[in-house]
């Protein structure tokens, strides 16, 4: 009895303020999709920042005129410094593989390319990816380098953008957040104006706190998990239609999301809506309607 | 005991000491304004003193904590003079919605609820909405509502205020078969016809204070 009384009240309250319902599951929705969204940007940057700092290399190009000498003192100070993990060393000839094969799909521009505008290097790969600025004061005025490339400079613009993305989504979480919140205290204080009699009349015969209250905090949960599983259909489809569709193209330069994550953010979002509603409605009725 | 509102220049009851036995019927008298409606919000726990003891059925109350005044007001039915029915509801549904919100099945209801609206005279009268009855019927799902639970005591406060007086004395007379079920009636008027009639232990108060503690007692 007690569950079929609660539940009808509950589905009773929010149809009889049904357009104040949409507004409240509408925001929680944004909100809660900005939210998801923000928490993969954030895992989405600490994966990528580990899988690229692990591969990222450190280039140091010979000079077209460079003597087997200068060369080998090039390795020798490599082999010998503290900062360098690997050395390995790139041919003309494995370069201009390696350019073939990148630029396979130009090929005018891999015609117009000659083999001997293609430096020699050496591919350094740091124990400490960040101490880029130390290699580079050790080997970067010996003679026969011409210059030293940090592959970290362009990736720090591709996370820095990655991070930027991941605050503005983040505030639009909590601006919503709030909206979302203050829309739940304003049902409640409208559903409780409505069923005033019932409470007065609850309250003086003895019904418990918890049974007065629990219809209102379940209109909340409710709208604040309708608004979870909305936001989670919602990240499913950008994962589809955005990331996994016209997306594509950069998924080596941005790593994949995977579907893991993705799943991960459905319970999330559920406690988060469900939660902060259930918490927000009964601080409400506790302290403002007196319920 | 002493209850003294907020803002108000003197204390709405004034080192007040009433003892009410088991199984009495009480009534409180005084002029508007005197602390008379005080003594009801005191006793259902909706206000405590600022000095001195509520103790009912043995129990201060005065102390309680807000997590045991639902079991508390279970013991106890109240009748307003403003019945307080919920108009959206049949006579039936109302004393109904007392028993299923303090948790009891819709079995217990169907069985106690016509039981009892029949005690109060409304046998037949069960599906009626508040507005398809008279002032004194409606009343009476009011004394059903507050008794269907079986309490130790009913409060009344002004419960035939805003009823003629021939309504006004059927209505004692069902306050009157309940009292004598063992429920202890405290009831606050100022209906002089009624305290005369009934001969009653009156407790008359004045600018919250006691004046006459009187068994068998009439208006003044």
């Amino acid at each position: 009895m007690r569950l079929k009384y609660v539940l009808s009240e509950v589905l009773t309250g929010l149809w009889r303020n049904v357009t104040m319902t949409i507004a409240m599951i509408i925001t929680m929705t944004v909100s809660l999709t900005m939210l998801g969204a923000s928490l993969l940007l954030f895992f989405q940057v600490n994966k990528m920042e580990d899988f690229f700092y692990q591969r990222v290399e450190v280039s140091i190009f010979l000079k077209a005129d460079v003597t087997d000498e200068q060369r080998d003192g090039i390795k020798s100070a490599l082999d010998g410094s503290a900062l360098v993990k690997e050395v390995t060393y790139e041919s003309r000839d494995d370069a201009w593989k390696r350019f073939q094969t990148q630029f396979k799909d130009a090929p005018d521009l891999v015609n117009a390319t000659k083999k001997e505008s293609l430096p020699e290097s050496y591919r350094v790969k740091l124990k400490d990816p960040t101490k880029v600025k130390e290699l580079t004061a050790e080997v970067g005025t010996m003679p026969g380098v011409s210059d030293v490339v940090d592959q970290q400079e362009l990736l720090k613009k591709v996370f820095e953008l990655l991070g930027a993305l991941q605050t503005l989504a983040l505030t639009v979480a909590i601006i919503q957040g709030a909206a979302a919140l203050l829309l739940v205290a304003n049902t409640i204080q409208v559903a409780a104006y409505s069923k005033r009699r019932e409470v007065a009349v609850m309250k003086l015969v003895g019904a418990s706190n918890w049974f007065i209250q629990l219809p209102f905090v379940l209109e909340a949960v409710f709208a604040g998990l309708l608004g979870a599983l909305l936001a989670f259909g919602g990240l499913v489809a950008a994962k589809f239609f955005f990331i996994d569709g016209s997306l594509k193209a950069l998924a080596n330069v941005l790593l994949p999301i995977d579907w893991s994550s993705i799943w991960l953010m459905l319970p999330v979002l559920c406690g988060a809506g469900g939660l902060v509603s259930a918490i927000t409605a009964w601080i409400t009725l506790r302290f403002y309607v007196r319920v | 005991m002493t209850k003294t509102y907020p803002k108000a220049s003197r204390p709405s009851l004034d080192d007040v000491s009433v003892n009410i036995e088991k199984g009495e019927f009480v009534f409180f008298i005084g002029p508007s304004g005197s602390g008379k409606s005080t003594i009801i919000k005191l006793l259902l726990h909706e206000v405590t003193p600022n000095k001195g003891k509520v103790v009912v059925n043995e129990r201060d109350v005065t102390s309680m904590r807000s997590w045991r005044i639902p079991a508390f007001r279970r013991q106890i039915g109240c009748v307003f003079q403003d019945f307080r029915l919920l108009p959206n509801r049949t006579a039936y549904e109302n004393v109904a919605f007392a028993l299923e919100v303090i948790g009891k099945s819709k079995g217990v209801a169907r069985r106690v609820v016509p039981e009892v609206l029949e005690l109060v005279g409304l046998g037949g009268k069960e599906h009626r909405y508040p507005h398809e009855l008279s002032g004194g019927e409606q009343q009476r799902v009011a004394v059903a509502r507050a008794f269907v639970n079986r309490p130790l005591i009913l409060l009344a406060d002004e419960p035939t205020g805003n009823l003629d007086p021939d309504t006004s004395i059927e209505i004692m007379r069902l306050l009157d078969r309940i009292n004598r079920t063992g429920t202890t009636v405290v009831m606050v008027t100022h209906d002089s016809n009624i305290v005369n009639q009934m001969r009653r232990r009156v407790v008359e108060i004045e600018s919250g204070r006691i004046v006459r503690d009187q068994p068998r007692g009439v208006y003044g």
